[in-house]
């Protein structure tokens, strides 16, 4: 499987170019396009963990998608304007904002984790993805504007609207963003994830929150 | 200090890497990540203050500054001891821009602000009824001193060098030097100009300078998102 970013970095499609016999799997309704050669399965893997999957943020199904005896090739897209990325999976795994899986090669392991309260004041829904792979393969996410890669080295701070993607081998913990909850408030900024250990943290450069809170309240509201 | 701006001009990202000592100050909910050196202290956005007195003051130019000025009413003071860097960002899609202010005064737009660093003051100036017609709101940000600035822009921003006039929509305005001044008119002149072109009322900038225009308008895109939404 190879994957190209086109259209860099405001509207990023992901063209994902199969051999013979590869398959890819893929969140439904990231398709642009496919060669007619290819073949479409749907899958909810289990009532349970559609109904999980669904409640983590992602759609109730997942696509796969396999070429025959002949190469063919996907074009996929997440829903907001951005840019795409796609890591090499790691033995530790990535830990990802539900809504940010685009595909996958189809050996990843993807997991709805309940991350329990902390989750939920993420302000990313109660659930992150938990992405790990026994064999080497790829991950291709996508994210609200730019995506800067951050190394985290023991001492990092991201606001929660701003984080995506992160090393399974970092430890965090989800707290205010100033020295108190009333400065937190008038701070501006929420609630802020703070990382340690090593390893790498993907951000995006536009908070899908903050955007829908700015131009929300230019909106005449809504009646009833 | 150093700063780099990445992912321009549409999902632009600022990143300040201070040196120990340093600090840079920025627009209340702008802050992406920063480095847990980097100490982030909440201030009203009202200047420097020592006394309880000033205090107050500060706390009723910082409610002027809310409501009628349409910024936010704190921002966000970063400072280390050790060095780190801090990544910040404005809400809509867009642009920043960075300019090294030596003492000159620059108007930037409602929103516009976005961070600064050294002697750098930030006053409210009204804008009369030139101000309120050209729908920037009545009150423009005057910045001035010595210092780093960065504002934004939703779209790309294209730097515009006045000499003589020079027309702009106002909904397009980022902001605009101290030397230059404008006045409203009608776009096409005359009643039918202003209903019939769709432009409205249009700024007309005189004198020498430079200003910036964005290359999106927020009222535009609300204008148009507006009737799309379910009732």
């Amino acid at each position: 499987m190879h994957v190209e970013i086109l259209y860099r970095p405001a509207h990023a499609l992901a063209r994902v170019v199969l051999a013979p016999y590869e398959s890819v799997t893929a969140e439904s309704g990231a398709l642009v396009g496919m060669s007619p050669n290819l073949k479409l399965e749907t899958q909810s893997g289990g009532l349970l963990s559609g109904v999980k999957r669904f409640f983590g943020g992602e759609s109730f199904f997942r696509n796969t998608f396999t070429a025959p005896a002949e190469r063919g090739e996907v074009l996929l897209a997440h829903a907001l304007c951005g840019d795409l990325r796609v890591l090499d999976l790691t033995q530790a795994g990535f830990f990802l904002q539900s809504s940010a899986f685009v595909a996958a090669t189809p050996n990843v392991q993807v997991e709805t984790a309940l991350g329990g309260l902390r989750n939920f004041f993420s302000g990313a829904g109660l659930f992150v993805l938990r992405v790990t792979a026994a064999s080497p393969g790829l991950l291709v996410f996508g994210a609200f504007g730019g995506i800067e890669e951050l190394v985290c080295d023991g001492n990092l701070v991201i606001d929660t609207g701003h984080l995506v993607a992160w090393d399974a081998t970092l430890d965090y913990t989800i707290g205010k963003s100033a020295s108190g909850w009333l400065m937190s408030f008038l701070s501006g900024e929420g609630l802020v994830c703070r990382f340690r250990g090593q390893g790498r943290i993907w951000i995006q450069s536009r908070s899908p929150s903050a955007y829908g809170r700015k131009v929300g309240s230019l909106l005449p509201p809504r009646k009833g | 200090m150093q700063h780099a701006i990445t992912h321009g001009p549409s999902f632009a990202l600022l990143r300040v890497d201070l040196l120990p000592g340093e600090s840079v100050v920025g627009e209340a909910g702008s802050m992406v990540a920063r480095h847990d050196e980097l100490a982030m202290q909440v201030r009203l956005n009202a200047g420097e203050s020592q006394s309880s007195w000033a205090r107050v003051k500060a706390l009723i130019v910082a409610l002027v500054r809310r409501f009628i000025g349409g910024e936010t009413l704190f921002v966000n003071h970063f400072s280390t001891a050790r060095g780190g860097s801090v990544w910040l960002a404005p809400p809509l899609a867009g642009q920043i821009v960075h300019r090294r202010l030596n003492g000159e005064l620059l108007l930037l737009s409602r929103g516009a602000y976005l961070a600064h660093t050294g002697a750098v003051t930030l006053n409210l100036k009204f804008g009369g009824l030139r101000g309120l017609l050209a729908k920037q709101g009545a009150f423009f940000l005057a910045v001035s001193g010595h210092g780093d600035l960065w504002f934004s822009s939703y779209g790309g921003v294209e730097p515009i060098d006045v000499t003589g006039s020079y027309v702009i929509d106002n909904g397009h305005l980022v902001g605009y030097e101290g030397d230059l001044s404008f006045s409203i008119r009608s776009a096409g002149g005359g009643l039918l100009g202003l209903v019939a072109s769709g432009e409205g009322l249009v700024c007309e900038f005189h004198g020498h300078g430079r200003l910036w225009i964005q290359t999106r308008n927020l009222q535009s895109l609300v204008g148009w998102l507006g009737p799309l939404l379910p009732r």
